[in-house]
């Protein structure tokens, strides 16, 4: 038998465009793999938050994370804010401040 | 797997509600100053704790010094535009560009001088500890303290001499 595929010869053409339809399938192919990846992480993900304990500490994370970037963002601008408005008062009142619209 | 895709969309709303609530409840107090048809004076009230009765008192202060201040605030433009037109027309120190330099600097302490009372005027208006702070303040923002070259020359002074800054002055 195997004597016999050694021997065995295809003579047959390849279709036109063969190579082209391979390349193009496995392009085709490509994206899918990339969403099987991100399901995979999000099945993945998903049966480790289903033990209660790592829930817990999922969301209590996410809401410290949250509380305190909230805390630290609304008081860079509200420092931002004040700086701005104390130059303002003085600006109103001092025409020799550098940054003054007065001459 | 849905329970767990739940919990996991869950937190990260709970983390942006938490993200928002925070971030605007913070900045609350400063948006409604903002708001506010002087938000610099409404800065002022908020900053140095002035009662309603306190702070009527030197927006009335306020807005009696701005009109005066516009009118100096001329005089000075005239009066540069006049320095200009004489330094483009000489190279030389004449005695007419001498004489507008020295009107020039009178302008400047009378509007110092009108500056300084209004400062008083404000701080008077304010409970004594807290007009302390703000003359202490506005002393830091304005021209009362050092500035520039005098305060260079002091640095300079402290901590040793800089040629690289000392060649700023060579006249």
């Amino acid at each position: 038998m195997q004597r016999v595929l050694r021997q065995w010869k295809v003579d047959a053409p390849l279709p036109p465009g063969f190579q082209d339809q391979v390349w193009k399938r496995i392009s085709r192919q490509e994206p899918q793999a990339g969403t099987n990846a991100w399901a995979e992480l999000l099945r993945v993900a998903g049966a480790i938050l289903l033990r209660p304990r790592v829930a817990l500490s999922y969301v209590t994370i996410l809401l410290v994370v949250g509380v305190a970037a909230g805390s630290l963002t609304a008081q860079v601008k509200t420092s931002h804010l004040d700086a701005t408005l104390r130059a303002r008062y003085v600006q109103s009142l001092d025409p020799y401040h550098p940054a003054s619209s007065h001459p | 797997m849905k329970r767990g895709g739940f919990i996991l969309l869950l937190g990260l709303v709970l983390g942006a509600a938490a993200f928002c609530l925070f971030y605007f409840a913070g900045t609350a107090a400063s948006r409604d100053i903002m708001k506010e048809p002087q938000p610099e004076l409404a800065w002022l009230k908020k900053e140095f704790n002035l009662g309603d009765e306190e702070f009527s008192r030197v927006l009335k202060l306020h807005d009696a010094y701005l009109p005066q201040c516009a009118e100096r605030c001329k005089k000075i433009a005239e009066q540069n535009r006049k320095l200009q037109e004489l330094l483009g027309n000489s190279l030389n120190v004449t005695p007419e560009v001498q004489e507008l330099l020295l009107e020039r600097a009178k302008t400047r302490a009378a509007c110092e001088t009108e500056m300084l009372n209004h400062f008083v005027q404000v701080s008077r208006t304010m409970p004594p500890s807290q007009g302390r702070r703000y003359l202490a303040w506005v002393e830091q923002q304005t021209f009362l303290t050092s500035q520039g070259m005098e305060q260079r020359h002091h640095a300079e002074a402290d901590g040793g001499s800089d040629h690289s800054d000392h060649s700023l002055h060579h006249h």
